[in-house]
């Protein structure tokens, strides 16, 4: 038993359809700032003069800043309270609109697939779709993350997602 | 791509450069995106799945990122030497798929490839194509750890706008007949 995640919520406790609200988060200036300077040194991202001139008219983040700002919430107000055991990838990842200097995000993962790994039994893979909007509620990024999630019970047998 | 459309070749390895990650960087990335025990705290990762300290995912997706724009920097830096215009890249839609193969730990160094492996002319976006984008992540014992297909967009050199469509815009700012012609 991994005393980390032995009194948090596992495998066997998730249920498909869950959806989970992770909060929100705004997003200053100086946030987009710090991102750009060490992963998107781009002038759209580090120069309101060169924003103003550029296609988006504005300071706007990174996309992958507004990934890894979901992450954190997801983070915290998920993971951290189930038996997460890292994360396998993504896919489908769709940025539909910048998100500019002080917007606020707000963002829900739902629990959108439910499977045992054959590779590792003691595991199950957990698929969540993330939904992050702006405070106009206008779709700014959606994305599909798998994770793995330790069981309670390693040695369950195998059952069909239908039959639980 | 800081190269045109029609100059991009399929498949050809663009080097982007290594990275060597540090214990102190992959705590700091985890603090502020991705606050899970194995990517925190050394000792409680021991217990975890990996046994041990693992840079996030998405540390290794952004790091590449990184590497990608210097890279893309310095390719049109070299093409302005060369007395050449460096082509347009436009902001990318998404990713297709990302997948973390191996765990990064503290210390390994790893070699970004990024490689464009289908390209087309866009349909809703006129003089621009389609890029399709594999990136990969190798470690220093030649393990992938990373591979993604990344959707951009990349100007054409050579796009020249249909007679009908030049039309229009100039019918356009024509006083009184624009109303007419913008009504259709």
């Amino acid at each position: 038993m991994n005393p980390v995640t032995a009194n948090r919520r596992h495998y066997e406790d998730l249920r498909l359809g869950e959806v989970i609200v992770l909060g929100q988060t705004t997003v200053s200036k100086d946030m987009i700032f710090a991102f750009a300077r060490e992963f998107d040194p781009l002038p759209f991202h580090l120069d309101e003069a060169a924003a103003k001139q550029s296609l988006l008219g504005g300071l706007a983040s990174s996309g992958w800043q507004t990934a890894a700002l979901t992450l954190k919430m997801l983070g915290d107000s998920f993971l951290n309270g189930i038996a997460a055991a890292g994360g396998l990838g993504f896919s489908d990842l769709k940025w539909k609109k910048p998100v500019m200097v002080g917007d606020t995000i707000d963002a829900t993962a739902t629990i959108a697939e439910l499977r045992r790994s054959r590779h590792h039994p003691e595991r199950g893979i957990m698929k969540l779709n993330l939904d992050v909007k702006n405070q106009k509620g206008e779709p700014v990024m959606t994305m599909s993350l798998a994770n793995l999630v330790e069981l309670r019970d390693p040695n369950a047998p195998m059952v069909d997602e239908a039959q639980r | 791509m800081t190269r045109w459309f029609e100059d991009i070749a399929i498949d050809e390895p663009f080097p982007l450069g290594s990275h060597s990650f540090t214990e102190a960087e992959i705590i700091r990335f985890a603090r502020l995106y991705d606050p899970q025990y194995f990517h925190l705290d050394p000792d409680a990762a021991k217990a975890g799945p990996l046994g041990g300290l693992v840079a996030s995912g998405w540390h290794t997706v952004s790091v590449g990122h990184r590497l990608m724009v210097d890279a893309l920097f310095a390719e049109a830096d070299r093409l302005r030497g060369l007395g050449e215009e460096p082509g347009v890249s436009g902001p990318s839609p998404g990713v297709n798929h990302a997948e973390f193969k191996a765990p990064v730990r503290p210390g390994d160094t790893i070699t970004y490839t990024l490689s464009v492996t289908s390209k087309r002319p866009s349909g809703s976006l006129p003089g621009w194509g389609v890029l399709i984008n594999a990136m990969r992540g190798v470690n220093q014992r030649g393990e992938l750890v990373y591979a993604a297909e990344l959707v951009s967009f990349s100007k054409l050199r050579d796009f020249k706008m249909p007679l009908g469509v030049k039309l229009m815009l100039a019918l356009g700012r024509v006083p009184g007949l624009g109303a007419l012609v913008r009504r259709n």
